[in-house]
């Protein structure tokens, strides 16, 4: 017996307990029996188990080399290093959804642990919710796209995995945006629950608000790390290129942290319930939509999958999940009242909706040109697209705007803020970006709408600090020295600090983004040995090219000197390997980075040992991005961790009284 | 700034007439017209054809607006000259074939037999001025990043 065949059983029992927790949990909801909901729980648990044994055994073909199932055949070889042979798991479609189901089986394992956090009556919904969403997953990998089927003659060796893919960023970007993708459902699940039993007030949204900040951290860390892959790779001098695939993973993205600045306001005021059960669904659905787009072929992306008939299937499952959710959203928005009502619109909820507008208006532009060649030919019998520049267009105020609103919204307080208070609060901010752009043009920057961008982000990121100074002052005048003070903040309120590290790693990256944007410099050349070219005060001179023949693999590299003022910085060797088996290159790019400025050498073209040619990019300030992410991460994380340990009654009891002290800090601070 | 015991009270009493948030709706339906003209300026400035070789042959406004067209690269006919560091090809597309000149960086995996997408302009007769290539992997290695 294979282990692909015992893989394939244990997909099989999968299905059938899925099935049977559906029903145990649907019947602990109707009848209220908790002995129901126990099983339920059990089954739940069962389901991931076989989920993790399926797996385990996708991963033991891969590792044995079992060359008789076709998926280790298409995305392995005997050559790859073992690392990558782990990595081929997700390496191609069925395997990708077998890790989907996988991680699904891990999220409802960690919710059914963890249950007693949640409110009770939402138990047997969210189990019955996963249980639906996991059956359909696992009815996929039985039937159109089943990992484990075998070849009738056994090939020596398998065609092995893309040698794009073979690079670092494989181990990190797919299955953290997998997972990412896949942990959209809790939230749904939850939101689902609280639809058909009815427990709308704020509870379930506490319940979820973890839940998310955790997708919203594991998709940002997913799209973070492609951005970084496709910059080290891809050879473009860029990071992020608008192609529809990158869009589908940033549309959750946006309309979850449109719901977790959206959901304080629920928290603290009972107001926006119907915007926010709107959002939790949008960001489940998106998630799915993105599932099909780039499943389907539908949409022509760099990003080539092999187009399947799955695709149709995850059109039809998403139109289920549209309408299932639309109907019982319709049938509760009678009891969506709103506690309270908006007092003004300078007020933190206020803001918060703001940033809601903004973020769902970038949401509805991106989705606009992925969309754009479907609805151009369906209305105009004429299929037209949009590049790049449609997006940096759009997307590029909306989000200068949205940087701005967060350095306002902190400062404002929550119903109404007074004039004199706003002053007060917004001058030294506002002072400090004026001064940015003054000073700006003067250091030579006189590219108006940079100018303009950069200020807005001085001001923010200066809002930012000095919330934080102000905060750690009064802390001080209590008698404790300034890093304590800092601490403190941190300690006791660690979501809303957590948050300002989150806004203030947005706004290094946001300014990596414009200087890349604005300012890239981009020079082709072709250089004979000898020869010397200049990008940015520094020159390049090439000594010649070396062509070696590798296992597997011819790998010409060209060698640099880089000088700057007459001194020797550094060699540098971009070249480019071209795997026999795959008749397809990948280059080997050099970015050295200079201080805050990446200088990128792209081998384009050689002739021999002793002609190149290169483009060469120099791109500043791209390491904040990196940084600027590295902090988000960091922010979501603090945001997102548990607090000390205590009884659960304690705990809830805490988290109403801890915005209140918030509160009085931020008045204590206004005065 | 009122009591907190009056928010209580406007919970339990029955709702009175709606205040009507003005300053919001007034907001929002700023963000809501700046997204709707960002969305169609940039439509209109950017939008290309995305055409085949027989449509491109009947277009006529086609040297005003960015067009896309695809189709496969015809064996043996790349050729590359070296003085001017320019490409050109021919490429297939349903029984039509199209001259393309570019010069530009190639990627990595063209060369004969694969799909490409070229932009230009395109000025009624060949050769194509292409200002970007794009290649297609072949979707037999099933290449590409796996994302969902």
């Amino acid at each position: 017996m294979y282990f692909s065949e015992l893989g394939f059983i244990s997909l099989i029992l999968a299905a059938l307990f899925a099935v049977l927790t559906l029903v145990l949990a649907v019947i602990g909801a109707w009848k209220k029996r908790s002995q129901y909901t126990s099983s339920a729980r059990h089954g739940a648990l069962v389901v991931a188990a076989f989920l993790v044994l399926a797996t385990a055994a996708l991963v033991i073909s891969f590792i044995t080399h079992d060359f008789g199932v076709r998926y280790v055949t298409e995305h392995s070889s005997r050559s790859m290093p073992w690392y990558y042979v782990w990595a081929a798991l997700y390496g191609g479609q069925e395997g990708s959804l077998l890790f989907w189901s996988f991680s699904l089986g891990l999220f409802t394992s960690l919710f059914v642990l963890t249950y007693k956090r949640a409110p009770a009556v939402l138990v047997p919904y969210v189990i019955a919710t996963l249980m639906g969403i996991q059956l359909f997953l696992v009815l996929m990998l039985l039937t159109v796209s089943n990992p484990f089927v075998r070849l009738t003659a056994i090939p020596a060796d398998g065609v092995g995995l893309n040698p794009l893919l073979l690079d670092p960023g494989m181990l990190l970007h797919p299955p953290l945006l997998l997972l990412g993708f896949m942990s959209f459902s809790l939230p749904y699940a939850f939101a689902v629950a609280a639809m058909i039993s009815g427990h709308l007030n704020s509870e379930w949204l506490r319940a979820i608000r973890r839940w998310t900040l955790a997708s919203w951290a594991i998709q940002s860390a997913g799209l973070l790390v492609g951005a970084w892959w496709a910059y080290h790779v891809l050879g473009w001098g860029g990071y992020w290129g608008w192609d529809p695939v990158e869009n589908a993973a940033l549309l959750p993205w946006l309309t979850s942290s449109a719901f977790l600045h959206s959901t304080m306001v629920q928290e603290r005021r009972g107001m926006l319930k119907v915007w926010n059960l709107f959002l939790v669904i949008a960001s489940f659905a998106l998630t799915i939509f993105g599932t099909f787009e780039v499943r389907s072929g539908l949409i022509s992306s760099v990003h080539s999958f092999a187009y399947s008939d799955i695709g149709g299937f995850f059109l039809v499952f998403l139109a289920v999940v549209i309408v299932f959710s639309t109907g019982l959203f319709l049938f509760r928005l009678p009891r969506l009242r709103p506690d309270q009502e908006f007092d003004s619109i300078v007020s933190r909820e206020g803001v918060f909706l703001l940033n809601n507008f903004l973020l769902l208006g970038i949401t509805f532009a991106t989705l606009w040109g992925m969309l754009f060649p479907l609805l151009s030919s369906a209305l105009n019998k004429q299929m037209m697209t949009v590049g790049p520049p449609f997006y940096n267009g759009v997307n590029g105020p909306l989000f200068a705007l949205l940087i701005l609103a967060m350095g306002v919204g902190p400062l404002l307080a929550w119903r109404r803020t007074s004039t004199s208070v706003i002053w007060r609060n917004i001058g030294v901010p506002l002072v400090l970006a004026a001064l940015c752009a003054i000073i700006l043009p003067l250091c030579g920057i006189t590219n108006v709408l940079a100018n303009i961008a950069f200020s807005i982000c001085a001001f923010t990121g200066a809002a930012i600090l000095y919330e934080l100074w102000r905060g750690a002052r009064v802390r001080h005048k209590h008698g404790e020295s300034y890093p304590v003070a800092v601490f403190m903040l941190f300690k006791r309120y660690r979501q809303r600090y957590g948050g300002y590290i989150v806004h203030l790693g947005l706004v290094f990256l946001a300014i990596g983004v414009i200087a890349s944007q604005f300012f890239q410099i981009q020079h082709d050349v072709t250089l004979k040995v000898g020869q010397q070219t200049e990008i940015a005060g520094y020159q390049l001179v090439f000594l010649g090219n070396l062509q070696q023949e590798e296992t597997g693999k011819t790998v010409v590299t060209a060698q640099f000197q880089i000088w700057r003022d007459g001194k020797l910085l550094k060699y540098i060797y971009p070249g480019r390997e071209v795997y026999h088996k795959m008749d397809q290159p990948v280059s080997k790019i050099e970015i050295t980075t200079f201080g805050l400025n990446d200088l990128y050498v792209f081998l384009n073209d050689w002739d021999g040992p002793t002609k190149v040619g290169v483009r060469l990019f120099m791109n500043p300030l791209v390491p904040l991005i990196w940084y600027g992410g590295g902090l988000m991460l960091l922010g979501g994380l603090l945001c997102w961790w548990p607090a000390a340990q205590q009884g659960s009654r304690v705990r809830s009891q805490r988290r109403m009284s801890v915005p209140e002290k918030d509160e009085k800090q931020s008045a204590e601070v206004a005065v | 700034m009122p009591s907190a015991i009056a928010i209580e009270e406007t919970k339990s009493i029955p709702r009175r007439s709606r205040r009507f948030p003005v300053g919001l709706l007034i907001v929002g339906l700023a963000i809501l017209g700046a997204v709707i003209y960002l969305v169609y300026a940039n439509t209109q400035a950017s939008a290309a054809y995305y055409l085949t070789v027989k449509e491109l042959r009947q277009c006529t406004s086609c040297n005003t607006r960015s067009v896309r067209v695809s189709g496969n690269v015809q064996a043996g006919s790349i050729v590359k000259d070296e003085k001017t560091n320019t490409l050109r090809f021919t490429i297939v597309e349903g029984g039509q074939t199209l001259q393309v000149v570019y010069s530009g960086v190639v990627p990595d995996i063209f060369k004969d037999g694969v799909q490409v997408v070229v932009e230009g302009h395109y000025t009624g007769s060949d050769p194509f001025q292409a200002q970007t290539l794009l290649a297609k992997c072949p979707s037999k290695f099933q290449t590409g990043t796996p994302t969902p």
